[in-house]
């Protein structure tokens, strides 16, 4: 393998990141930053070559990690307008936010593709010094005394040694699990998300989607389209290309024996969406696992000379559709507790555990904790998925449709209609358990 | 895979009808996709009789987003197009109810790649 000139003298590295993902280049590029001598391992041809997501990144915590990324990184559009839509089988019901705020600096949102985004951030955090590996898969911890004190890699003579490992291999915690950080994954916490990116001229993104030139539209749907189980659509414009995709449950998909791509393409013609798209040509199709487990889902976060970010620490806010954010900022803490044990020169669990403490104190924690009770919530009310999207649409047709009718009589109807659907007593009782799942 | 799902997926309440062939077909998406196949599998059916006596439904043919799995009735087995696999997970992580495939990540340098991602 090939560490350019820059490979310590004595073969040691203060740390080794496994996985150019968000979390593990926000580590490497904290480390180096720090003036740690830091290694980052990627299995693919670069780092970003391997990662998938619907597209959305935050301002925020991402200029945390690199003040002003926007004025240098591969972005798409700003997002000026998140709408959020329930549909049923031929209406959609939509609510939106629109700012022109969210088109400046310091910005909200940038629609982004990780794998250039990501070969981006490997160069800035090179360029800070940090040894970027690609090519090369990570096999194996390597223990000494109970500790972790390096990687084996699949290359020839391919064991890499360091004061702690910095675990960011994503979603599939094969390594998380070897370190027994992890007892594995469940199928009731993992969604699966299909994507494709479709091309389509710029000037027919910004007509269609009601955009000012350069800035971009975040959806996100409910309802119909995964057919009532629990799991979100989404579009969202890039400059030149739209990336459309669901995510479904695992477990909710293979108890119907379900396909997410038929899903997909059940969302593709649902006509509100069929129109945005209408003559756009496929560039991409992609598939990757989000880990929705949240709070509850999390591995250990950190061992003896071990520490685990992002993915493969089940850093996802399912309920805002944050994971990446949580990701470079857990990223950012690990290396910042790395930084910390160099200086106690103390790599144990007990001096990690600062990592612990900074998660804590984060809104990474603050807001898991938050929602922790949301996905077993969503998976046991899937009429939340159907039901309610239906009847919303009924009402909302009914009191709008102008008819012989008069208001009162309407009025009526409509709770009649309601009623009819789901008593009083089951709607209250659910507004209640969504109040107490959400706070 | 929890230990739980593991012990006993026959009790789930999974739709485990006889098989059928999925109804859309992937090889279009797939091919937008580049991928540089390494010569072996980093996917194999752990034990074949279960596909054969315990899964009817042969759920990671409907599963599996890359529709890598297909089922082979002449066989009588689970045929594996790794060279195609999007190295998701699902297979691993409750794609298969029966936690019957292994899966591992393929060589460094090989496998799928994205341009967007």
């Amino acid at each position: 393998m090939n560490l350019g000139d820059r490979k310590p003298v004595d073969g040691n590295f203060d740390a080794i990141v496994v996985g150019g993902g968000p979390a593990g280049l926000s580590a490497t590029y904290t480390l180096a930053g720090g003036g740690a001598r830091v290694a980052l391992i990627e299995r693919g041809d670069w780092p970003g070559s391997k990662n998938m997501m619907g597209g959305l990144i935050f301002s925020q915590p991402t200029s945390e990690v690199v003040p002003g990324f926007w004025k240098q990184a591969p972005l798409e559009r700003p997002v000026t307008r998140r709408e959020m839509w329930l549909t049923t089988g031929d209406s959609v019901l939509k609510a939106a936010y629109e700012s022109d705020d969210f088109g400046a600096e310091p910005y909200n949102s940038f629609t982004v593709f990780r794998s250039r985004f990501d070969k981006w951030l490997a160069g800035e955090a090179r360029a800070k010094g940090a040894v970027i590996i690609t090519e090369t898969l990570v096999e194996d911890l390597l223990w000494e005394n109970g500790r972790v004190v390096g990687v084996r890699t699949s290359r020839p003579e391919g064991d890499l040694e360091a004061d702690a490992v910095i675990i960011a291999e994503g979603v599939n915690p094969f390594l998380t699990e070897k370190a027994g950080l992890s007892r594995g994954v469940k199928a009731d916490s993992m969604a699966l998300a299909v994507k494709e990116v479709l091309a389509l001229p710029k000037e027919k993104i910004e007509d269609r989607f009601n955009l000012n030139e350069g800035t971009g539209a975040a959806y996100e749907v409910v309802g119909e389209i995964t057919g009532g189980t629990p799991g979100t659509g989404f579009i969202y414009t890039n400059k030149d290309t739209v990336s459309i995709g669901v995510g479904i449950i695992l477990k909710d998909l293979v108890t119907r024996a379900g396909a997410a791509y038929a899903l997909l393409e059940r969302f593709k013609a649902q006509p509100q969406v069929q129109r945005l798209i209408a003559g756009a040509s496929p560039r991409e199709y992609t598939a990757h696992l989000i880990p929705e487990g949240g709070y509850q889902g999390m591995p250990r976060l950190y061992g003896n000379g071990v520490l685990v970010a992002g993915d493969a620490a089940s850093m996802v806010n399912a309920v805002n559709t944050e994971g990446a954010n949580l990701a470079l900022l857990s990223g950012r803490m690990a290396a910042q507790t790395v930084l910390r044990a160099m200086d106690c020169g103390s790599f144990e669990s007990l001096t990690l555990s600062h990592y612990g403490d900074l998660l804590n104190n984060s809104l990474v924690i603050k807001d898991l904790k938050q929602y922790q009770k949301v996905t077993p919530f969503l998976s046991s009310h899937p009429h939340f998925f159907s039901l309610y999207p239906e009847l919303a649409s009924a009402v909302l047709k009914e009191f709008l449709t102008v008819d012989s009718l008069s208001k009162a009589d309407k009025l009526h109807l409509i709770t009649r209609l309601v009623r009819s659907q789901q008593p009083t007593k089951k709607l209250l009782k659910d507004l209640y358990d969504t109040w107490k799942a959400l706070s | 895979m929890s230990d739980k799902d593991k012990k006993n997926p026959g009790n789930l309440p999974y739709d485990n009808r006889p098989w059928i062939p999925p109804a859309h077909n992937v090889t279009a998406q797939l091919g937008l996709v580049k991928f540089t196949p390494d010569d072996t599998s980093h996917l194999s059916i752990k034990d074949k009789k279960v596909c054969q006596e315990r899964c009817r439904r042969k759920f990671c043919t409907h599963s599996c987003p890359a529709q890598v799995y297909r089922w082979e009735e002449e066989e009588q087995s689970i045929s594996i197009a790794f060279e195609g696999c999007l190295e998701c997970g699902t297979c691993r992580s409750g794609g298969c109810p029966y936690d019957n495939i292994e899966m591992r990540y393929p060589r460094g340098g090989f496998g799928m790649q994205y341009r967007y991602g």
